[in-house]
């Protein structure tokens, strides 16, 4: 048995038994793993919050042979990110991404890349950016980071170029193809394509592009956010094979199919 | 076993693993010994599984356990009307109530609210305790809701609702644990407790 430390991100945490916990989490050396926290919801655990959702921790752990689970046996609080849990909106961006992070990566799958990138994305919430937009922006770049890049430069489908600079009026997006269609294959697909700015175009490629501390510098209009967020919207449900949580809770509301699929 | 057999036995595992924090080998470890037990024993468990079904149902006012229309709670004439305080769970109420300082009344959301499993307003019926305030009475409504991201969700939410009413809204203090060394508290929880300090 194996002791093994690394930094890491809690995605996730669900009771287990009479006082334990089961957490998912993102850590920078071994990618996503799951672990279990013996006696984490009693009055005097040694973990304390360290466990808790969005916390990033030093995580301490032990490989259990012959079992995908770990054996959690300290958690000493790195970055607390007090301040996403003191607001709906930055809460649910950021469960958004971590939800995002838990759904495309595999167990083990090292991608120290996708661990920084959350970091950051958490960062850029709690540092007053703002929510919706920067929460979009991450996922972009979460996605472009786990093997599902949004393909921006030619047609999914026939290859033809189809990027800003292409003269092609008419942009669509495929969320299933996962990337732009030339208006030829658009009208012969049989699912619905997503209409696609050139703004827009612009922005989700500048968002794939760029390092993530230049990401909150981008701007977006409302009308090229809300095209944006509908494209990444349809494209991760797509991708997860799942409806995720809203990532704006308060958005969600008024309308409650936005909680419809729990699992 | 014959087939039918296992088909009987695996039904009662398929049971069993639904239940919370119950996998398949304790749901397997479990449906043995319910073979093994004599039969009185195991159909004493069926029965008192089909008494709660039957003869329990939640409180029309406060939704907790109740055997009639109210629960104990809300029919005492002795608790203090004007205080509402909000638990996530039963077992909670039962908790405070063993402390004896609380004599007001209760309100059950059976969940709390959570971005991260897409647990929405409409799942925890907070408009239920919203109704409740506007029967008029009602001074302050104390939030006991869990200081994890679930709870923090849901004490947030239903201050933004109850402000509105007029009503006082407080939350529990929460911190370090009576007897436990200052040295050992972790950032977010001194956090907290020198956010939630008090004069003395
Ligand atoms: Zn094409
Ligand atoms: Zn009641």
């Amino acid at each position: 048995m194996p002791l093994l430390k690394t930094p890491a991100i809690t995605l996730n945490s669900r009771k287990w038994g009479e006082a334990d916990r089961i957490v998912t989490f993102y850590t920078l050396r071994f990618g996503k793993l799951r672990g279990v926290a013996r006696g984490a919801r009693r009055m005097k655990s040694r973990f304390g919050s360290a466990l808790e959702p969005f916390v990033q921790c030093e995580l301490n752990l032990f490989e259990k042979h012959g079992d995908s689970l770990y054996r959690i046996t300290q958690a000493d609080i790195r970055e607390a990110f007090v301040g996403l849990r003191e607001d709906l909106t930055l809460m649910s961006g950021a469960a958004r991404l971590a939800n995002l992070v838990a759904a495309v990566t595999g167990e083990g799958d090292q991608g120290p890349r996708i661990f920084e990138t959350l970091v950051s994305g958490f960062r850029s919430l709690e540092d007053g950016n703002d929510p919706a937009l920067t929460t979009l922006l991450y996922q972009i770049k979460l996605l472009g980071l786990t093997g599902f890049r949004p393909q921006t430069d030619h047609c999914t489908a026939c290859s033809a170029a189809v990027g800003p600079t292409s003269g092609t009026v008419l942009r669509q997006f495929a969320p299933t193809s996962g990337g732009l269609v030339c208006p030829d294959c658009a009208r012969r697909r049989p699912e619905r394509c997503l209409p696609i700015s050139p703004g827009s175009l612009a922005l989700l490629q500048q968002a794939l592009r760029w390092t993530p501390d230049v990401v909150t510098r981008l701007k977006a209009t409302g009308q090229v956010r809300a095209e944006l967020e509908a494209v990444i919207e349809a494209y991760v449900t797509v991708v997860t094979g799942k409806h995720l949580p809203p990532a704006n809770f308060l958005a969600a509301e008024g309308n409650p199919q936005a909680y419809g699929t729990r699992d | 076993m014959s087939v039918e057999h296992r088909g009987l036995l695996s039904q009662l595992v398929r049971e069993l693993v639904r239940l919370p924090g119950i996998g398949h080998k304790t749901a397997q470890r479990l449906a043995f010994h319910i073979l093994k037990t004599d039969g009185e024993e195991a159909l004493r468990l069926a029965d008192a599984i089909r008494a709660v079904k039957e003869r329990l149902a939640f409180c029309r006012q406060c939704r907790n356990i109740a055997e009639e229309e109210l629960c104990e709670f809300c029919r005492d004439p002795k608790r203090d009307r004007s205080t509402i305080l909000v638990v996530e769970e039963p077992s909670t109420l039962y908790a405070i109530e063993r402390t004896a300082s609380f004599r007001g009344l209760y309100h059950v959301l059976l969940g709390a609210l959570s971005p991260l499993d897409g647990v929405g307003p409409s799942d925890i019926r907070a408009q239920d305790l919203i109704d409740r305030l506007q029967g008029g009475g009602v001074k302050e409504v104390i939030l006991a809701t869990s200081p994890t991201i679930e709870g923090e969700a849901t004490a947030i939410y239903l201050t933004k609702l109850i402000k509105p009413h007029g009503v006082h809204v407080s939350r529990i203090a929460y911190g370090v644990p009576v007897g436990m060394d200052l040295d050992y508290a972790d950032e977010v929880t001194l956090t907290k407790s020198i956010e939630g300090r008090r004069d003395l």
